[in-house]
């Protein structure tokens, strides 16, 4: 559908908007009927399929998406901003490097397809196109495991290794893919070295409390040291009434903690857990789910390199109407 | 056939009283022609009553009929086939006839309503049993929707979640709307407040030498299992060391399933692989305490303890609080409270003694 309507889309970038400093509005998009309907009033909620985000960078992109700590939801990420890449039009391959405890496969329900690994493309046995296991929701999303879960990896596989995999994969007949998204494990040892070797930027995951703050912090300093500039984070597992209770740090406070641009805010949600046990990623979800949209745009952030220019801090609660005392 | 009879039955219970529309509406409740409805009105005209047992209802005009002035049915049949049948015909509308009115008018005035709720009753249950069938009759259809849920090929959970989402712009859909103030914005139903993000270029720049400094890492260039020599090109800060119960190390495939079967260096039953670790464990600790001797010849003592103040002082502490509870656990007189006053007051002496 949405290439069916490209010929509408609108070929510039989006601007900010000078009087706005909010981040929202500056990804307003400019739909062809909004000036004509009102051309003084800003249409704040319209259907929109007419613009698709701008990529920026050079393609591929590849990017790692690591935490240092466990359990933060690195591979959730991995697996809902893939599948929203994929939904905007993007072709993402998504390399799961946790090669001891993998869970990328599962996440997107894609276990029972996972029949060759970048470990059989290695040693001969079948080719790198049979290793990639497509998604048949979103044809332009395709996953690479390292390792099958019980196999015995060789101590080879390092850097070099996941160089050469992304290399070949930049050199395929059908063309390089616009994303390479690196799920990496956790930690800081020989895995998470070989997870941002490739990498020419990082997605930081964190949750507002300290250990993975540190944890976060260490790693940030790595990628430092190992020439990874581009660096921005997303803060999961946001709670905005335990912020406002002051029982939670602000995504602000863990901003000024960390220094570093921010990519997205996902809120808590129990959908990730439902999403996580079905193998169907929260942003494919109808209804879309708070976290969802909140992947989504964090998706839409990575593909335009820009970065959140407001957060949401907490819910207000909603103007009553007149008859909200007979309960309308 | 059978509605017939019943007809046939409850017109002769009529009293007199009757109208002919009423009994012409009968006759056509039976939806029979309108040669018999007729031939009903006219012999009610007469003042007469007559019941007629028909075997069947398209002979009425070859019959012949006869109304006594006594209100007594006379009940005339001429059936052409069934003979048989005739008689317990006969008896039966005589049992009719010979019950009493007054009781027979109020079971009729009962069987009506009761009629009338029996239908809607059957009504009813026939809806529900029609709906019932057709609902079972959807899911056992084979190759459907839920037939593949059933044989396992298809995820029940995932139907009707898997067509694509009505928009793309995720900052602009029916689920988000930015408030006119842009102070605000409407998520899922949720007005959340926004606030401005205040990290500048600056801050970032000041962060990113902080960890600079924090963090110095070179990038491993050589991982070396335990026990291996470090080469003499390579640079010590880029070696990772592996550690042999590391997952990589111990799922290295220099120990493979024919050693494993062959393995003559297993003794008394402790795994070759297990004894390995443990001598390169031992081989490294033994290093590791010939580097400290060494580096002990090495280092002046008086300037090694300016570093390492706060850590001796702690170890110093914790000496005093062991040997004041192995004190206390030799004399029970010493109380804890006389620890404490030990090393609080050992403390200051140890401090003045590391003072240079």
């Amino acid at each position: 559908m949405m290439i069916s309507l490209q010929p509408l889309t609108n070929p510039k970038p989006s601007t900010l908007n000078p009087h706005n400093p909010f981040y929202f509005p500056s990804h307003r998009p400019k739909t062809l009927k909004t000036p004509l309907l009102k051309p003084f009033f800003p249409i704040q909620s319209v259907l929109q399929y007419n613009r698709k985000p701008q990529l920026a960078g050079e393609t591929p992109r590849v990017v790692v998406i690591t935490s240092g700590k466990g359990g933060v939801g690195k591979t959730t990420t991995t697996a809902n901003v893939g599948l929203s890449l994929a939904r905007l039009g993007f072709s993402v391959v998504a390399i799961d490097a946790d090669v001891g405890l993998r869970n990328l496969d599962l996440l997107l329900g894609l276990e029972n397809r996972v029949n060759y690994t970048v470990v059989e493309v290695l040693n001969g046995d079948c080719r790198l196109d049979q290793a990639l296991v497509r998604d048949k929701r979103w044809s332009n999303f395709e996953l690479l495991c390292i390792s099958k879960p019980r196999s015995k990896l060789p101590l080879g596989f390092g850097g070099k290794a996941l160089i050469w995999v992304v290399e070949a994969l930049k050199d395929r007949q059908e063309g390089p893919p616009d994303f390479i998204l690196i799920d990496c494990p956790a930690g800081i040892d020989a895995g998470f070295i070989t997870a941002i070797t490739p990498a020419n930027e990082a997605v930081l995951v964190t949750t507002p409390d300290i250990t993975s703050l540190r944890d976060a912090d260490r790693v940030t300093g790595l990628l430092e040291c190992d020439g990874i500039r581009d660096i921005k984070m997303i803060v999961n597992r946001v709670r905005t009434d335990m912020i406002k209770g002051e029982d939670m740090m602000s995504v602000l406070d863990v901003q000024e903690m960390l220094g570093l641009a921010l990519l997205g805010v996902i809120p808590e949600d129990s959908e990730v857990i439902r999403s996580t046990n079905r193998g169907y990623p929260l942003v494919l979800n109808k209804p879309p789910t708070l976290a969802g949209l909140a992947f989504e745009q964090a998706a839409w952030r990575l593909v335009e390199q820009d970065s959140m220019q407001a957060v949401m801090v907490e819910e207000e609660p909603k103007k009553r109407g007149w008859f909200s005392f007979f309960g309308g | 056939m059978a509605s017939l009879w019943t007809l046939q039955l409850h017109a002769a219970s009529l009293p007199r009283c009757y109208s002919s529309t009423h009994l012409e509406f009968r006759a056509e409740v039976g939806g029979f022609c309108s040669g018999f409805r007729k031939w009903n009105r006219n012999k009610f005209v007469d003042g007469k009553f007559v019941l007629r047992a028909l075997s069947d209802p398209w002979n009425v005009d070859e019959e012949h009929k006869r109304i006594d002035d006594q209100n007594e049915v006379i009940i005339k049949a001429n059936v052409a086939r069934g003979v048989k049948s005739q008689n317990p015909l006969i008896k039966l509308q005589h049992t009719v006839a010979s019950l009493p009115p007054v009781i027979f008018l109020k079971k009729k005035h009962f069987s009506i309503s009761f009629a009338a709720g029996l239908c809607a009753v059957a009504m009813l249950l026939i809806v529900v049993l029609r709906s019932y069938l057709a609902r079972k009759s959807r899911n056992s259809r084979p190759g459907s929707v839920a037939d593949l849920v059933r044989r396992g090929q298809l995820r029940s959970d995932r139907r009707g979640i898997s067509t694509p989402l009505k928009y793309e712009d995720p900052f602009n859909n029916p689920m988000v709307k930015v408030g006119k103030s842009n102070s605000t914005v409407e998520m899922c139903g949720k007005l959340y407040r926004l606030a401005p993000v205040t990290l500048t270029k600056e801050q970032q720049a000041i962060h990113q030498k902080r960890r600079s400094h924090a963090y110095q890492w070179k990038r491993p260039k050589v991982f070396l299992k335990e026990g291996d020599s470090v080469p003499s090109d390579v640079d010590p800060d880029t070696v990772r060391w592996i550690p042999a119960n590391h997952p990589f190390a111990t799922t290295a495939s220099d120990i493979d399933e024919d050693l494993a079967q062959h393995n003559v260096y297993q003794k008394h039953g402790v795994p070759f692989r297990i004894q390995a670790e443990h001598e390169a464990l031992q081989r490294k600790l033994e290093s590791l305490q010939n580097e400290q001797k060494l580096g002990k010849l090495v280092i002046d003592h008086g300037a090694a303890k300016d570093f390492e103040r706060p850590f001796k002082s702690h170890l110093k502490s914790e000496d005093q609080v062991e040997q004041s509870s192995s004190n206390s656990q030799m004399s029970p007189k010493h109380t804890n409270s006389d620890s404490a006053q030990n090393s609080y007051l050992n403390r200051p002496a140890s401090d003045e003694m590391q003072k240079p």
